[in-house]
């Protein structure tokens, strides 16, 4: 695809240039503290996700971005250039609407064209478009039809082809797959991504979906009450939650209340459940501290009295009883109770090769490396 | 509880459709047996014969005749609807601007102070309204003595018993008619519908002429008819700021059952039915693919 409207028109050596940044942006309504003190760098190209809970601010960041709000206080660059109050018209941004905003009046092709017929675009130029991005979007011999014919996946489409059609340096999606029932948005997510690849322009994706920015995002921004908890890869937010509620928010995870007993150079010694429990060097644990340990439920691993004795890097122990299975398909869940009264959740796969009954006694155990300290 | 949960099943559809025909039936009974009926005697009516003094019931097409040929009747006719087009496009013209404003109003209080103001005229009767206006529109009344104090105006503007007298009243009173059903499809309308266009592009002016405006199109045209057909068929209005020199086929209805003559007024029902009939089917037709492109999503 050619070159977008305005990027042509920024300065020529912009190659670190992020494409979205906001600088210490906040955002009140009336008395309402939406959003407080975001600073985010999104760059070129990116799969970029806004995470969290309705109301944590994550929509009013995106709309900010598009111009449908202007921030209260700090600022937000596009592509380097200060775009705090250019209005959504005029800029190089275009959004996909949580519940679509197809035009009900126009048909398809209408649709589609919205935004090139407003660039004073040749008609055949529009045509050659159009035609090009709904073959992009697997829309193609949809053009004459009505809005209301297209199921909820075609609509979808439609909502992704008229913004992708304009090139904008940047493509906001506010929830757009929410409406869609779970084998459908599956599949969205991985046509989303594949787009992505195609057109490389940088996606900002907001959703309270954390499968959804898992599978999709470079990079999360997990917000909570108008701020970012955590940045980085998805990866790093499951794997390494610094606070308490981003492990809680991705997945679902073990919290075992604690004490710092002694901050090593490499490990730090927990008491949490009755036992002395080893994890990974986190700075701010000093001896003393009160802390939660976080395991995820698949990083436990379950030994029955029969079992083979587990490799000595498991090096965290547990007696527990079951207090309840679950088979889940893919997995089983395991509801354990440890004698200092503290619940486990534990998954194992459904290999077909052994169910550990309720009330039956087992040894909880993971590796050290497998748990966060979060000191919050 | 029982009884009913029992019974629920094997109702079915037929069950409904005896439910729905016995809560509707009396109503649409009521108003179809009037209507007919109404319908009946006054087409009986229009062919009896008048004598002068008194109708007789001997089948005639005198007043049909009558009606058709004497030019005074065409000439009745077209100022009607002359002044009913009037009438109605003014509403319009104010209406719409007036109906998109309220919605902009963000402060509840002055949404209701709006809808209070707008429908006003409903809450008075209209022969104070007509009055009203009389005072205000007459040669010493209001407007012409703040133009004369202006020195807008040497002479007093004729203001009443005229066409104009009436159509300022009319609008006045149909304003209300205008506005609400237009105010009924821009409130409905999504909003997110203009901030997508904006994303897309599209200035203020744009946003409206490509999506407000042929979304809120089926508002506007209900509005137009609506007002369209209350203006044909008003009577108080054009008698008192009329003053006998504009003459609709209400008033003339009125006056031939005052002098007795039946048959005649029975034609001119039949004419002012006919004629609002006419000029509204026929508008449907010019604008089925219009109406039909905005509201079948719904």
């Amino acid at each position: 695809m050619e070159a977008p409207r305005t990027r042509a028109r920024t300065a020529p050596d912009t190659a670190d240039q992020p494409a979205v940044e906001l600088r210490r942006v906040h955002k009140r309504f009336g008395k309402v503290h939406a959003v407080r003190d975001v600073s985010l760098s999104i760059r070129e190209n990116e799969f970029f996700s806004l995470l969290g809970p309705s109301g944590c601010g994550k929509t009013t960041v995106l709309r900010m971005i598009s111009g449908f709000e202007t921030p209260t206080e700090g600022e937000l660059y596009l592509e380097g250039r200060l775009a705090n109050t250019i209005p959504p018209y005029r800029r190089d941004t275009n959004l996909i609407f949580q519940h679509l905003a197809l035009f009900p009046h126009l048909d398809v092709y209408d649709n589609i064209a919205f935004g090139l017929r407003l660039r004073r675009l040749g008609r055949d130029e529009i045509r050659r478009k159009v035609l090009e991005i709904l073959d992009l979007v697997h829309l193609g011999g949809y053009e004459s039809r009505r809005i209301h014919q297209l199921s909820g996946g075609q609509k979808q489409r439609v909502a992704i082809a008229r913004a992708l059609v304009n090139q904008p340096a940047v493509l906001l999606l506010d929830e757009p797959l929410g409406a869609l029932d779970l084998r459908l948005r599956v599949q969205m997510q991985v046509e989303l991504k594949e787009i992505q690849h195609r057109v490389g322009t940088t996606f900002v994706y907001v959703t309270h979906d954390q499968t959804e920015a898992l599978t999709m995002s470079d990079r999360i921004a997990v917000m909570r009450d108008g701020m970012v908890e955590q940045l980085g890869t998805g990866r790093d937010v499951y794997e390494r939650p610094r606070t308490r509620f981003v492990a809680m928010f991705l997945g679902d995870s073990n919290l075992l209340i604690g004490q710092v007993e002694a901050r090593e150079e490499s490990r730090t010694i927990v008491r949490a459940a009755g036992h002395v429990l080893i994890a990974p060097a986190e700075e701010t644990a000093t001896p003393g501290t009160a802390v939660y340990l976080c395991v995820r439920p698949e990083r436990l691993r379950l030994v029955g009295p029969d079992d083979a004795p587990l490799p000595a890097s498991y090096e965290n122990r547990i007696r527990a009883q079951v207090r309840d299975v679950t088979f889940k398909g893919a997995f089983i869940e395991y509801r354990l109770a440890t004698p200092s009264d503290d619940t486990l959740i534990a998954q194992a796969h459904a290999d077909g090769t052994r169910v550990i009954e309720r009330g039956g006694s087992v040894v909880v155990a993971w590796r050290a490396p497998d748990g966060v300290v979060l000191t919050e | 509880m029982t009884v009913a949960a029992a019974s629920r099943p094997a109702r079915g559809a037929r069950g409904q459709t005896l439910v729905l025909a016995g809560l509707l039936g009396p109503a649409v009974a009521f108003i179809v047996a009037l209507l007919l009926t109404a319908l009946g005697v006054l087409f009986i009516n229009s062919v009896y014969h008048f004598t002068g003094t008194q109708v007789q019931p001997r089948i005639t097409l005198e007043a049909y005749r009558r009606f058709f040929t004497d030019s005074f009747y065409a000439n009745v006719v077209w100022q009607e609807v002359r002044l009913a087009v009037v009438t109605t496009a003014l509403c319009l013209a104010i209406g719409y601007p007036t109906a998109y404003a309220i919605t902009k109003i963000r402060t509840p209080g002055w949404v209701i102070a709006a809808y209070i103001v707008i429908f006003s005229p409903l809450l008075t009767s209209s022969i104070v309204r007509a009055y009203g206006w009389l005072v205000i529109l007459a040669r010493g009344g209001l407007v012409n003595w703040v133009l004369a104090d202006l020195h807008l105006i040497g002479a007093p503007v004729r203001l009443i018993y005229n066409f104009t007298g009436v159509t300022i009243a009319l609008v006045h009173v149909l304003l209300p008619f205008t506005v609400f059903p237009i105010l009924a499809v821009l409130l409905r309308m999504d909003p997110t519908l203009r901030e997508a266009a904006s994303d897309l592009g599209a200035t203020r002016l744009h946003t409206f002429l490509r999506v407000t405006w042929p979304l809120s199109f089926p508002g506007l045209y209900a509005a137009a008819q609506l007002t369209f057909v209350l203006a044909m068929n008003a009577y108080v209005t054009p008698q008192l700021l009329g003053g006998g020199r504009i003459q609709v086929l209400p008033l003339l209805i009125y006056g031939n059952i005052s002098d007795l003559n039946w048959p005649l007024a029975a034609v001119e029902a039949i004419a002012l039915i006919g004629l609002v009939w006419a000029i509204t089917l026929s508008s449907n037709l010019l604008f089925r693919r219009r109406l039909a492109a905005t509201t079948e999503h719904e």
